[in-house]
């Protein structure tokens, strides 16, 4: 795998909501490269769910440009949806459907062959051991069952980019050990992962590279152990302190 | 076609899951339209089938009270029960506490009033045709206008039924009046009374009224309770899909599934048809159920069988648009909606206020001009008119254009205004 041929060039990338003068991304430059494990970190309100958003055609910049690298080397935004897989922070399926009629829907809707959703469907619901409740509306799953439907809908259609806002928040050390595990082994098979996450000793184990953001800004960019090197910090939450502050941010 | 294929299923399971929304769209319009018509063609008949129940206590010491009650059996009209021996004060209890619906007392000088009168106003007939000189005039030549019937009714009678008896008590006196006037006029001129032959042509005499609804194109449609209702709460039924439809919308918005979509290529457009086209059959469907009800169940029922418009076309057009604009405006609640809770009161409120000044309960007609401009907003008042113009009128496409105008227009600004918050949004 060349982890230095990059698939995402993102430059002078700005974001204003609305009429407001303050950007929620402030000239944001980053190369993300293909096959690498790549956090998103900052405190609340930073901007990572913003850059998040652009990245995945949820929110347009107001400034700069996002440029995905994909084998067929086509820029038209069918294409590069298609590559990508988002999985948000909040539960985006449909409660009154069974977690096999949800992963057979975003399957369909992407254009994948019904028996290839149906074996893809079944391999997702097996290791994430859902496969016992493929039947029952999601509206009677747990908070951890739930979070493990999000992922699998995000990857059933085999993205070659993995989008993930806060994949593990809210649930029990057992379903984000199950998720970690899945995010590893999608990571050998080739997919890039981006995630963004509060989970700070979590996110150390999982990426290979991480960008600090505050104010907007990136404010460090590296591999976590250069980062913790440089700024003569432990670890990851100390790194984060140092250059954030400890002010409550909302 | 894979991809639309998927979609539509989708929208079926949603919809099969959501029972309380199934229940409002099918159930509820059968409801209405089976109550409604039952009322209204109750009440129908209740003023033209059947019988009037009536207290009758005749104080009259000639002939002409009995004569007057005999008219009042003959009619077919009223349930008579005569009783002589209830006074006046007691005769508003009586009525109660008999369940009378109406009660007459006939004073006791009815029969020498109403003589009295018919010799007066033969002699003046027949002293303007010469016959009589005016000195030969009987007593006072004016005639007496204190000949009364008290007339006591329930209260709880609505006006206009109460009118309606009334009219119809009316006519009977005046048939009587007039006839013992006759019979006065023949004695004056000699006769014994009034010659058989002439008595023959009076029984004849009433001249028939056909009653003729202002159809086009000779049409056979009769109007009655069903052909105002079915089309009417079929209209008020589709427009209700607003808490369904209105609802889906604002759930998959809040649930997330709308940002899940923004990244699956052409995904968003695509479920926003799905709506569209499952939402339209379900419209289409509760019409034909309701069409099917007015056609096949309310003849057994007792009810006006509905009758169908000879343009199947127009009515087609007429339909698909009216769903049609009812799923653009439930769309446009549900884009708009923050809550599904707003999206559902809100809706059906404004569903509700729309059927109330757009005619579907009441005829705009009867309602103060002012009401009936305020109506002219509404899209349930521009189907109902499109509805009213097939089923009532038998009308033609020119009679139409009003409608179709309106309800493109409709569509049009409905769409308008989601798109353009959908855009802002960042969904399409």
């Amino acid at each position: 795998m060349n982890l230095e041929s990059p698939i995402i060039k993102i430059v002078e990338l700005s974001k204003f909501y609305g009429k407001s003068t303050i950007p929620s991304l402030d000239r944001v430059n980053l190369t993300i490269n293909r096959g690498e494990k790549f956090g998103i970190f900052g405190p609340n309100g930073a901007g990572k769910t913003t850059l998040i958003s652009i990245l995945c055609n949820i929110l347009t910049a107001s400034k700069g440009t996002v440029e995905y690298t994909i084998e067929e080397n086509k820029q038209n935004m069918h294409a590069i949806l298609n590559m990508i897989g988002f999985v948000p922070q909040d539960f985006a399926f449909y409660p009154d459907l069974t977690a096999q009629q949800n992963l057979s829907y975003f399957g369909g809707i992407y254009g994948i062959s019904a028996d290839e959703v149906k074996s893809k469907s079944t391999h997702l619901l097996e290791i994430l051991g859902l496969s016992s409740v493929a039947h029952q509306k999601v509206r009677s799953f747990s908070g951890g069952m739930k979070r493990r439907l999000n992922l699998a809908i995000g990857l059933i259609h085999s993205p070659k980019v993995l989008f993930l806002d806060e994949p593990t928040v809210g649930i029990d050390i057992h379903s984000k050990l199950t998720i970690m595990s899945l995010l590893e082994k999608l990571n050998k098979s080739g997919t890039t992962v981006i995630y963004t996450s509060h989970h700070l000793k979590e996110a150390e184990d999982f990426c290979s590279r991480v960008a600090l953001i505050d104010n907007g800004k990136i404010i460090a960019l590296g591999s976590i152990d250069e980062l913790v090197k440089q700024n003569d910090t432990l670890n990851l939450e100390e790194l984060m302190i140092k250059l954030t502050g400890k002010e409550l941010r909302d | 076609m894979k991809k639309l294929r998927v979609s539509l299923l989708k929208e079926i399971l949603l919809l099969l899951s959501d029972k309380v929304g199934l229940l409002l769209m099918f159930a509820m319009p059968l409801l209405l339209v089976f109550i409604i018509t039952i009322v209204q063609d109750s009440a129908f008949k209740l003023v033209n089938e059947h019988k009037i129940q009536m207290l009758i206590v005749n104080k009259d010491k000639g002939k002409l009270g009995d004569t007057l009650i005999a008219k009042f059996v003959q009619s077919g009209n009223f349930e008579v029960e005569i009783d002589n021996a209830i006074n006046k004060t007691a005769i508003k209890r009586e009525t109660l506490k008999r369940d009378k619906q109406i009660s007459i007392l006939i004073p006791k000088d009815f029969s020498k009033r109403v003589d009295q009168n018919a010799e007066k106003i033969s002699s003046l007939m027949l002293t303007e045709f010469g016959v009589l000189d005016s000195t030969e005039m009987l007593g006072n030549v004016s005639v007496s206008k204190n000949n009364k019937l008290d007339f006591y009714f329930d209260p709880i009678l609505q006006e206009n039924f109460r009118l309606s008896i009334l009219s119809g008590v009316n006519t009977i006196l005046m048939g009587m009046e007039n006839r013992r006037m006759l019979q006065q006029l023949f004695a004056d001129m000699g006769y014994d009374g009034i010659p058989i032959k002439i008595q023959k042509e009076l029984s004849n005499q009433n001249v028939s009224i056909n009653s003729i609804p202002a159809s086009i194109g000779g049409s056979e449609m009769v109007p009655n309770s069903s052909q105002h209702n079915v089309p009417a709460w079929s209209l008020f039924a589709m427009f209700f899909m607003v808490i369904s439809l209105g609802g889906n919308v604002v759930r998959e918005r809040l649930s997330g599934s709308f940002i899940r979509l923004q990244t699956i290529p052409k995904a968003f457009l695509l479920t926003i048809w799905s709506k569209v086209i499952v939402f339209l059959t379900v419209a289409l469907t509760q019409l034909a159920v309701l069409v099917c009800v007015g056609i096949f169940v309310f003849p057994h029922i007792g009810l006006p069988q509905l009758t169908i418009p000879t343009n199947i076309l127009a009515l087609i057009v007429i339909s698909v648009l009216s769903a049609y604009a009812a799923i653009s405006y439930s769309l446009l609640i549900g884009v708009y909606a923050k809550t599904q809770e707003q999206a559902g009161g809100f809706g059906a409120i404004s569903i509700i206020i729309f059927a109330a000044i757009g005619g579907i309960w009441v005829p705009s007609f009867i309602m103060p001009e002012y009401m009936q401009n305020i109506g002219l907003i509404s899209p349930l008042h521009w189907c109902i008119e499109g509805y009213y113009t097939l089923f009532l009128k038998n009308g033609t496409w020119n009679e139409l254009t009003g409608t179709l105008i309106y309800l493109i227009l409709f569509i049009l600004v409905c769409q308008l205004f989601t798109f353009i918050k959908l855009k802002k949004q960042n969904y399409i």
